[in-house]
């Protein structure tokens, strides 16, 4: 293989590893705050795609479709909570149990892959280029020539992670949220609302979604069915980065995109299956994922 | 909660499964068309999946995303093997249902490890694993266009054919869901109960949790195989486009909608889910829609599902259900001896990374005494406790039960070994009756084989069982509590029950952690005299405790822990004159502690 492939593989991987990392991190926040997730996040993540291109065919002014688009899935972010997140606290002791919010979020995401279906259509469609001015634009670097697209999607993707990050570690929501994923009651003693921290968490999820979805479009096709591929791979992202750590799930999704970009250069008909396999059997080794610690419930 | 329990029924079972034999024997003769007759061949095949995934999720409380993966790999062992090396469907049939148990065990491996959403995430992604392999691997599965021809059961004609098939496709319904009751009414059903709630319980009552969580998968999993191998051969093709997500969503959605946890759910959501596919047959474009709603709709409004729903009505109208009442016969405990052996912790190590929290502690325990562990609070008393009862791995040292190294052996080992205890934090099964909840302590007392005779055939496999939990909590007097729920109950009596199913283990060595905290005077002196009674049964008590008064009066000899270090072992009245003991409670004059 040459360097320039080698590097332009590398590339591409990690454009879409940043993608996965950024659905993840949506996983991650909901996960800490309320121990839930959305299993429809890539659901959200291709509603967001949809989004931009049927606003930027109506004629929206491309940065004003991306920030609608934006704002639309912060408003399905706290529709899901208050619909398929919270009313299940009511009944903690049935037999649907502790994870009856996977069924209902399931069922978020159906509607939103028939919807979407419905208005655009099931055909795979391609969105305009958001930063680039035509959709092979290409920059030549040490000789390897990349998309412009990737690169810029790499770093709009690293700025959103840095922001997530200090929201999370140093402002006061993020606090909130530290302190809510400690121990909810603990959170209501201290003066926290948890009820709005927790829609905050999920507000965040679908943002981050949304970003990612934004990015994505131009560079792969948008189909209404493909969230679910992200779901399982920002999940297992997430999981093999240890879900508490958000630094791990960063490095966890760049590992991912580079592995299976270079499977899939090695074999096209089964190239995406390994990264998988890899990933479950990583899983199966070390379940509390590479880059945490494992703790014990001291009583 | 709706689940009967094999005590009250009245009508044997055998009689329904031979009236539902005879009925699958007759039914090809009822003159259906042949629509009627491949529908009943979908919901048959089906109701099997959905049974397995009941039993996975309901009872065990294990998420499966992926049961359209376990289905597709018993579809293509089937067909595969009846197509291409030209087996007999009698024997391919069970060929792709014992593929799928291997490829439930598999997984249930990494089930072992991971919980809740890992689990979830593992499921979903297997599933999506074989469908993109059903789907591209075209030399083996034909891909989206499928495998033809695949052999099919035979017959004179071409709609006696298709009811051989039915008749055969009822009976394997009839046997797993035979099966399915079987697990679901007697000590194993209780079991997965106790699994789903409180692992650390589980393993406490000698279950052995990683064992029984493979199995359960494996069996769900076997379920699913078996379903999509009758799937394979009912109309002779099968194309990759039947094996999605979206197969695993609807399985799910019909066992939800019939009732998580409950014997008739499975077969009351099947047929619900085949009427919903029918009706929105014409309406394609708006089935996700539609499935999804029905998630939401049932999670949020009908949780209990279409058997709770049933369940709760026929209990309105027929109040007066049927329940034998027991008298309880045998007075005092069902066991009159227990051989208590002795307890030796020597050199115990115990740190959480990097913090020492138990460091080189020594005493013994002798059999058939009482040994209390005291000290302040974050002395390092749970820590030893948990440590000898396997639920943490100590880093250094040894625990000796009778003359025997006990090792690394997990908790569930060390349970069936006759080491008991009590939680400081109650776990106490919530599903399940007070007199269910001790029962769990019992050993098996038959084998497998009488056991489903019993059951059978009505004799009351559980008569046995139930009686000797009564006189254990009679035994401590709370016998009257026996049919209500955990959560009906004071918090004295949880306590009291607590100990009741450490009894039931007829332990060799009872590990009391805090039995009085919380409790009123009476209830503690209660507590004390079961104990005082134990002891004189033989039983060897390892009690930690903050009420002193509680463990000077009961206990032959105290061992204090001081920040993790042993200070002082003795019997009470030396421990009360020992100065470094008092320092450590009180504080001494001069020092900066505290």
């Amino acid at each position: 293989m040459e360097f320039s492939t080698a590097l332009q593989l590398t590339i591409s991987g990690l454009t879409m590893g940043s993608i996965y990392a950024l659905v993840a991190m949506g996983l991650y926040i909901a996960h800490l705050t309320t121990h839930r997730v959305n299993f429809g996040q890539g659901d959200y993540m291709m509603v967001a795609g949809f989004l931009v291109l049927g606003l930027g065919r109506l004629g929206l002014h491309a940065i004003l479709s991306v920030l609608v688009s934006i704002c639309m899935l912060g408003l399905m972010g706290y529709f899901l909570e208050r619909v398929a997140i919270r009313p299940l606290d009511r009944f903690k002791r049935i037999s649907v149990g502790a994870y009856g919010w996977i069924l209902t979020t399931a069922g978020l995401a159906l509607i939103a892959q028939n919807s979407v279906e419905l208005v655009w259509g099931k055909s795979a469609q391609y969105s305009p280029p958001l930063f680039s001015s035509k959709r092979d634009q290409m920059v030549t670097i040490f000789g390897a020539r990349f998309l412009l697209e990737e690169l810029i999607v790499i770093i709009v993707a690293m700025t959103v992670v840095a922001c997530f990050l200090w929201l999370i570690k140093k402002s006061r929501w993020g606090k909130a949220i530290q302190v809510v994923a400690f121990n909810p009651e603990t959170a209501e003693l201290l003066g926290i609302n948890t009820k709005s921290v927790k829609i905050f968490a999920f507000v965040v999820a679908s943002v981050l979604a949304g970003v990612a979805g934004v990015l994505i479009g131009p560079i792969v096709t948008l189909q209404p069915h493909m969230g679910l591929v992200f779901t399982i791979k920002a999940l297992i992202v997430a999981t093999v980065g240890g879900f508490s750590n958000p630094v791990g799930i960063l490095i966890g999704g760049f590992l991912f995109g580079i592995c299976e970009a270079y499977s899939n250069y090695f074999d096209s008909q089964f190239g995406d299956l390994y990264p998988l396999l890899i990933a479950l059997g990583m899983v199966a080794l070390r379940p509390s994922g590479i880059f945490s610690e494992r703790s014990d419930d001291v009583r | 909660m709706f689940a009967r329990d094999a005590l009250s029924g009245t009508r044997a079972p055998w009689l329904v499964y031979l009236a539902g034999f005879l009925a699958c024997l007759l039914l090809p003769y009822a003159g259906f068309s042949g629509f009627v007759v491949h529908q009943l061949q979908t919901f048959c095949y089906t109701a099997i999946a959905v049974i397995g995934l009941n039993l996975l999720l309901g009872f065990s409380g294990q998420m499966s995303l992926g049961h359209a993966g376990f289905f597709a790999i018993g579809a293509y062992g089937s067909a595969i093997t009846s197509l291409k090396l030209n087996w007999p469907i009698y024997l391919s049939i069970p060929f792709g249902t014992a593929l799928s148990f291997f490829a439930g065990a598999l997984v249930g491996v990494f089930a072992l490890r991971t919980r809740g959403l890992y689990l979830a995430m593992t499921t979903l992604a297997f599933g999506f694993i074989v469908d993109i392999a059903a789907q591209r691997w075209v030399d083996l599965t034909g891909g989206t266009m499928g495998l033809m021809l695949i052999p099919q059961v035979g017959g004179s004609s071409m709609s006696s054919a298709s009811f051989n098939y039915l008749a055969l496709c009822l009976v394997c319904l009839l046997l797993v869901q035979m099966a399915a009751d079987f697990i679901s009414e007697t000590a194993s059903g209780r079991s997965l109960r106790a699994l789903r709630e409180s692992e650390i319980f589980a393993a406490s009552v000698g279950l052995n949790v990683p064992i029984w969580r493979a199995a359960t998968f494996a069996f769900g999993s076997a379920c699913a195989g078996l379903a999509g191998s009758l799937f394979a051969h009912q109309s002779g093709f099968i194309g990759s486009d039947a094996f999605t997500v979206r197969l695993s969503v609807a399985m799910l959605i019909a066992a939800v909608i019939g009732g998580l946890g409950t014997r008739s759910g499975p077969l009351l959501g099947t047929a619900i889910l085949l009427v919903i596919v029918e009706t929105i047959a014409g309406q394609e474009k708006f089935g996700l829609i539609i499935y999804g709603l029905i998630l939401l709709f049932v999670l949020l409004i009908f949780p209990e599902g279409a058997a709770g729903a049933i369940g709760r009505l026929s209990s309105k109208f027929a109040s007066g259900a049927k329940s034998i009442v027991y008298n309880v016969t045998k007075l005092g405990l069902p066991f009159n001896q227990f051989n208590g052996l002795q307890l030796e912790v020597k050199g115990l190590v115990k740190k959480y990374h990097g913090v020492t929290a138990v460091d080189s502690v020594s005493f013994k325990v002798k059999a058939g005494s009482i040994h209390g562990l005291i000290g302040p609070n974050g002395a390092g008393k749970s820590t030893v406790i948990n440590v000898i009862a396997g639920v943490y791995r100590h880093d250094g040292g040894s625990v000796i039960l009778g003359d025997h190294d006990l090792g690394f052996k997990g908790t569930a080992q060390r349970a069936s070994l006759g080491l008991a205890r009590t939680f400081q934090n109650l776990q106490l099964i919530q599903a399940i009756t007070v007199a269910e909840n001790v029962m769990l302590g019992f050993k098996p007392r038959w084998s497998l084989a009488r056991t489903f005779f019993d059951w059978i055939s009505l004799k009351g496999c559980e008569r046995a069982d139930f009686e000797d939990a009564l006189s254990v909590l009679q035994f401590l007097g709370i016998a009257d509590t026996a049919k209500k729920l955990p959560g009906e109950i004071s918090f004295g009596h949880r306590k009291l029950v607590e100990l009741a199913r450490a009894i039931a283990q007829q332990p060799v060595v009872l590990l009391l952690d805090e039995p009085i905290a919380g409790l009123n005077t009476a209830e503690a002196k209660k507590i004390a005299e079961v104990v005082r009674q134990l002891k004189s049964l033989g039983v060897t008590i390892l009690l930690v405790e903050h009420n002193m008064e509680f463990v000077m009066s009961l206990c032959d000899e105290v061992s204090v822990l001081h920040y993790g270090r042993l200070i002082a072992t003795g019997t009470p009245a030396e421990i009360q004159a020992n100065a470094e003991v008092i320092a450590a409670y009180l504080g001494s004059k001069g020092s900066t502690d505290d």
